[in-house]
């Protein structure tokens, strides 16, 4: 059965550009967007002030996945990693937040779902919020291609589990199993659709924010939020210091 | 004024992809799944696809595959729009052929204005 080529020579690729590939075919997608948006601005006149708008918007998408890719690498660089107590509530807030514009365009809603207390955790603010973020994009891309029967809510959500706390973003997305993330590990930067199920694209997003996570001694996984599938990181709280 | 299905799974690129073929007098269903894009072509009749290769959920050479396995829609010409360079893919010459695709269109070095030629030039070859 014929089939895409989406395999590149494995000796041609390492563990350190694997990484650097995805976010390379990842981009593609934002800056085709601004070039089209910009012609159809041109075609249609009256759009141009829309079109305005929704260039900057991606332009500011592919700038923060760029900005995420390289504080991975940054973080990489810097031992020990500058961790510190950290508000899981607070960052998924303003991750809510900087998602905002990109969901709504998407045709897709946010919800932020943290409900009791949440004690602090050791990470590194600036790296867990670019990891929330980066994954939240590949979410909202996603939700806008998939089946839904209504409008698709993508949750921003953190839970208690055995004593640590979870945190990540969760959506109606079947297929999604910790076996087709394990695949999808193995195969990004490899692989121009490593999450075929829930994704058209390179999902670069999921891997530098588990990059990211991985500088926080944890990573992302196939997570349950109530009737949820989603990717999230598992945190232990900290009693360095209590937040009111 | 033809019927076009648009197969193309980005939210923002099937918009635009859409109001570029409106503006060109032709009518568009959209579609952003395989699935849907065949319950599409069941239900209306449908001049020409344009088709995104790398698709959500199923493959689209497998998406092309099973569109052409129906007889009645083996007329209807097929226009590949997508990421993938047509370098990249792994089919060669006879297997385009025999899934009969008349145009391969690689995304980063198509604009709006050439998709739009390109449709008008393939219908006018393959009157409905």
């Amino acid at each position: 059965m014929a089939h895409l080529q989406n395999e590149q020579k494995s000796d041609a690729i390492t563990p350190e550009n694997r990484l650097l590939l995805a976010l390379a075919e990842n981009l593609k997608l934002p800056l085709l967007q601004i070039a089209r948006r910009a012609e159809l601005g041109q075609i249609k006149p009256r759009q141009a002030g829309q079109a305005i708008k929704d260039i900057e918007l991606t332009a500011d998408a592919a700038l923060q996945l760029l900005d995420s890719y390289l504080l991975s690498l940054n973080l990489a660089n810097e031992i020990p990693a500058a961790l510190e107590p950290v508000s899981v509530p607070a960052v998924l807030a303003e991750t809510a937040q900087k998602l905002e514009g990109l969901a709504k365009r998407y045709n897709c809603s946010l919800e932020l779902q943290v409900k009791g207390r949440y004690e602090p955790v050791i990470a590194h603010a600036g790296g867990l919020k670019s990891a929330l973020t980066s994954l939240g994009m590949v979410f909202i891309e996603a939700q806008s291609v998939l089946p839904h029967k209504k409008p698709a809510t993508i949750q921003l959500a953190a839970h208690h589990s055995r004593g640590r706390i979870v945190a990540g973003l969760f959506a109606d997305v079947e297929g999604l199993s910790a076996d087709m993330y394990r695949r999808a590990r193995t195969l990004y930067g490899k692989s121009r659709q490593p999450l075929t199920q829930m994704s058209a694209g390179a999902g670069a997003g999921v891997f530098i924010a588990d990059s990211l996570l991985s500088k926080m001694a944890t990573n992302l996984r196939v997570a349950h939020h109530h009737k949820l599938s989603g990717l999230a990181a598992t945190f232990a709280p900290t009693s360095q210091l209590e937040l009111i | 004024m033809a019927r076009v299905l648009l197969l193309e799974p980005d939210f923002q690129l099937g918009s635009m992809y859409q109001q570029a073929l409106k503006t060109g007098g032709h009518e568009v269903l959209w579609q952003r799944t395989a699935q849907d894009a065949l319950h599409d072509v069941d239900k209306s009749g449908i001049d020409i696809v344009i088709t995104e290769l790398q698709l959500a959920l199923h493959n689209g050479i497998e998406f092309l595959y099973e569109f052409r396995s129906y007889h009645e829609w083996k007329h209807i010409p097929i226009l590949v729009l997508s990421h993938v360079s047509p370098e990249q893919t792994a089919i060669g010459r006879s297997l385009w052929e025999h899934i009969k695709i008349t145009a391969y269109h690689y995304k980063p070095r198509t604009k709006l204005a050439d998709l739009i030629e390109s449709v008008d030039k393939v219908l006018a070859l393959n009157p409905a």
